[in-house]
């Protein structure tokens, strides 16, 4: 592989940029990321920020919403966006010839949009539908209702707010959104692929250069700041709902991303839940048939992380579901294997390797450490400390971080017995 | 495109039949490998729905040389994104890891292939699978999907769910699983297609070691042709779903047509990105999701328009839906539209042509379908060669202006003249 360098600054227009040149690529890919999300809205406009998200792209002071749409289009640009908790994030995959042009149109987006009443209005009419979809999707239905234990009420908002909260949502709050939390120094940009490193920065630099407001009351860019801390719940709630399968979802703190421990705690998921030899497939599926799927994960806000093991399965089967998730994160800390840990580790390295040809994913892990870790951080350091995680760091972990306070939550025709 | 035209196939026969198909890509640091198994849902027996299926979990439990543990560490160990998916025509196998593990999978994969489909896991894999099966019955649109076969193609294979259903998987014996195996996982039903930087004489020589001596057998069982797509109004009543499924089919151009990317061009610019469904019925407030496209077989397809909406505006959203195909057949489409499309395509096949995952599964289904491999150039001139007048040709060959077939599946009987099926 050849060698590959990144370069990070803070442009003079207040944007932080970092790009990563990768030879022989036949595309070019940039991640914008507003430092502000769900967490941002006032707290009576739950959903608003993804109605900021959806209206932007909906008329600027050039061009209107189909007229938008058709530039991208006619530069064949493959563009998304979506918003989290801290973060709003506009995503463009394209041609190289073609991102001077994309990037003009994301800043003209960005920059100038006005926002039409009409489709604000139809952006909160869309979300109130989208929350009629959520239960039909009962997976996703059981993390919108874990989050405000999980993160506490502000963090673990959901995208779609409420249906009463939607209803509050107006053309102007949606403009004060956009005008509070949209400005240079608020946006970072990852940059990768088929890219002259100059040449993107002083485009970028000159797109963006004025793009202030006089609403900007936080000072400082947010990107160096710590993010706001997550307030976690211990418990067990139940929520009834007429399914073939229980959702069975538990929660417990982690550790932030930039924590030392981070890598550690990568690998003991790795181990828990990650590929189908992990501990979670082979006890709860392949040794007992009790499910179809079940996983663990972690979500990390910047100050914090959660740790999450999630499983489906019919009602009768549910309570011995639960005591094996249990089970197999008590006794990790007692039997976890060094053949387990290098499995864990290879995993990750390899995959980092395969899907790096992916632009698009390389272009996303960077905006993902600029975002948690202020800085691009480059395969090898990454690679590094996951090499270094021995037997004993994970045990360690395992001691100083028990799952002694979890959030359980249950979705479906019954509750757990005995969960406390 | 000139880094992609880089690409190249070679495509070999071993000795005993398997076909071995492997694209070169030399700009990239990773490769992928799968087994295609040229049997699916509609090779199945109505007493055996599911077999299919089922077969390609068994083939994830045990083999002469590993056990079911044995063979998700060895996957593992090499960081392999790897799986297995069934479908109404084909099941498949594949990997994608770094360069020097690509020896290491394809010999796990050949393994996985002459599965023992050992007796003691099987009544376990059942349970895993009724699971899945009661999972696709909390899915709105998996059920809905399945209704939508279950009618148009009555009596025919193709109607036949993936999964199986809870009695025919309940019923199902290791025996009957292992006379499905036996029958169709031969090398003249099999081919090894491979992707990513890679030898080719060297991924040949992987391929003759691995699956040289697999013994060839009597060809799959010739498929029945499926019926004419018929018209008419079908209801399934599921009160427990929040919303209402709506979706009108018609019929449209098989997998192996030359009119196939015309097809795909006009649902693009229907119910695509940016489309006439996006921009009149999704931004009109009218429901959230409204898509159109192709669901394709070997000798069948259907062009299908389909929403989810609030019950209460199925009515609203069946005629929205009906008013756009109808302006689309009546004054067709513009250049713009379809130069959006174009656009849209050359960049999403210089990203396929990135990953050799991708094309992997690209690889899969052009083979399938047309019996050889396509590379982005030529799959771009087939897009490029659509014009608006070519789509107006179309439409005259597989006209969308018909009452359709109509199914509705949610917590309204709707409409009310549609047939209520259970």
């Amino acid at each position: 592989m050849a060698t590959e360098s990144t370069e990070h600054r803070r442009l003079a227009c207040g944007v932080e940029l970092a790009v990563l040149p990768l030879e022989g690529r036949r595309t070019v890919a940039y991640e914008i990321r507003v430092l502000a999300g769900i967490s941002d809205e006032p707290e009576e406009l739950g959903g608003l920020a993804r109605i900021v998200e959806e209206t932007i792209s909906k008329g600027t002071q050039q061009r209107s919403a189909q007229e938008l749409t058709d530039a991208f289009d006619a530069l064949g640009a493959q563009v998304s966006s979506g918003v989290g908790r801290e973060s709003m994030v506009f995503r463009c995959s394209c041609l190289p010839e073609y991102l001077d042009h994309a990037l003009g149109l994301h800043a003209e987006m960005l920059r100038t949009p006005i926002f039409p009443e009409e489709y604000c209005e139809v952006a909160v009419e869309l979300a109130i539908q989208d929350l009629l979809s959520l239960e039909d999707e009962p997976g996703e239905l059981a993390r919108k209702l874990i989050g405000p234990h999980a993160y506490g009420p502000r963090l673990g908002r959901h995208e779609l707010g409420c249906e009463e909260s939607l209803r509050r949502i107006r053309r102007e709050q949606v403009v004060d959104y956009w005008k509070h939390h949209f400005t240079a120094r608020r946006l970072q940009i990852s940059l990768g692929g088929a890219v002259d490193i100059d040449k993107a920065s002083a485009r970028i630099d000159q797109l963006f250069t004025g793009f202030d407001s006089t609403d900007d009351s936080t000072g400082n860019a947010p990107g160096t700041t710590p993010g706001r801390a997550a307030e976690f719940t211990p418990g067990a709630h139940h929520h009834h709902k007429e399914l073939e399968q229980q959702h069975i979802l538990i929660c417990w703190p982690g550790v932030a991303v930039r924590d030392d421990a981070y890598p550690v705690e990568r690998i003991a998921l790795g181990v828990l839940g990650e590929g189908m030899s992990s501990r979670l497939f082979t006890e709860v599926r392949e040794k007992q048939g009790l499910v179809y799927w079940v996983g663990a994960w972690d979500e990390h806000p910047r100050s914090g992380g959660r740790l999450f093991m999630g499983a489906s399965t019919m009602p009768a089967r549910c309570d011995q579901t639960y005591r094996t998730l249990l089970r197999e994160v008590d006794r990790l800390e007692e039997d976890v294997t060094a053949e387990e840990i290098e499995r864990a580790k290879i995993s990750i390295i390899a995959k980092t390797q395969t899907h790096g040809d992916i632009t698009r994913a390389r272009v996303s892990e960077l905006s993902s450490d600029l975002y948690f870790h202020g800085r691009p951080v480059s395969i090898a350091e990454k690679n590094a400390k996951l090499s270094a995680v021995t037997v004993e760091d994970v045990r360690k972990y395992l001691r100083n971080h028990p799952r002694d306070r979890l959030c359980v939550l249950t979705l479906g025709p019954r509750p757990l017995e005995g969960v406390v | 495109m000139k880094q992609m035209a880089a690409s190249h196939f070679v495509d070999r026969t071993l000795d005993n039949g398997l076909r071995v198909i492997i694209e070169v890509m030399p700009h990239v640091q990773s490769a992928a490998a799968g087994y295609l198994v040229r049997t699916g849902a509609r090779d199945e027996i109505p007493e055996l729905a599911g077999v299919s299926h089922f077969l390609e979990h068994m083939c994830f439990k045990g083999t002469p040389r590993r056990d079911w543990h044995r063979i998700t560490i060895d996957f593992d160990n090499m960081g392999s994104t790897y799986n297995a998916y069934t479908s109404k025509e084909r099941t498949f196998y594949f990997g994608w890891v770094r360069v020097e593990d690509l020896e290491k999978q394809i010999e796990l994969l050949a393994d996985m292939m002459r599965s023992v489909i050992p007796a003691e896991e099987f009544e376990m894999e059942k349970k895993v699978i009724l699971e899945e099966i009661a999972m696709s019955a909390d899915q709105i649109d998996r059920c809905v999907y399945d209704l939508i076969h279950e009618q148009l193609y009555v009596g025919h294979p193709l109607a036949w769910p993936v999964l199986g259903t809870t009695d025919t998987i309940s019923k199902l014996s290791r025996d009957e699983l292992h006379g499905y195996f036996e029958d169709r996982y031969h090398p003249g039903n099999m081919i090894l297609l491979v992707a990513g930087n890679v030898d080719p004489d060297a991924a040949l020589a992987m391929a003759r070691r691995h699956s040289g001596d697999w013994k060839a057998r009597a060809p799959r069982p010739r498929r029945a042709t499926p019926p004419t797509l018929r018209s008419g109004t079908w209801c399934r009543k599921v009160e427990r779903f929040k919303q209402q499924a709506v979706a009108l089919a018609f019929p449209a151009p098989s997998a192996t047509d030359p009119d196939r990317e015309t097809a795909d061009v006009l649902a693009a610019i229907l119910g695509g990105h940016n489309s006439r469904f996006f921009w009149n019925i999704i931004q009109e407030g009218i429901a959230a999701h409204v898509a159109a496209g192709r669901i394709d077989y070997c000798d069948a397809a259907m062009m299908i328009a389909f929403g989810f909406c609030d019950p209460q505006r199925a009515d609203e959203l069946l005629a929205a839906m009906r008013a756009e195909i109808a302006k689309l057949c009546d004054k067709g489409v513009t250049n713009d539209e379809v130069q959006r499309v174009r656009n849209r395509t050359r960049t999403g096949l210089a990203t396929e042509a990135e990953a050799p995952y991708y094309r992997l599964m690209q690889l899969v289904n052009d083979i399938d379908a047309l019996g050889r491999p396509r590379d982005v150039t030529e799959r771009l001139a087939a897009i490029d060669a659509v014009t608006p007048d070519s789509i107006r040709a179309y439409l005259r060959k597989w006209p969308m202006n018909g009452e359709g077939a109509l199914t509705s599946l949610g917590p309204r009987h709707w409409p009310e003249k549609a047939v209520l099926v259970g």
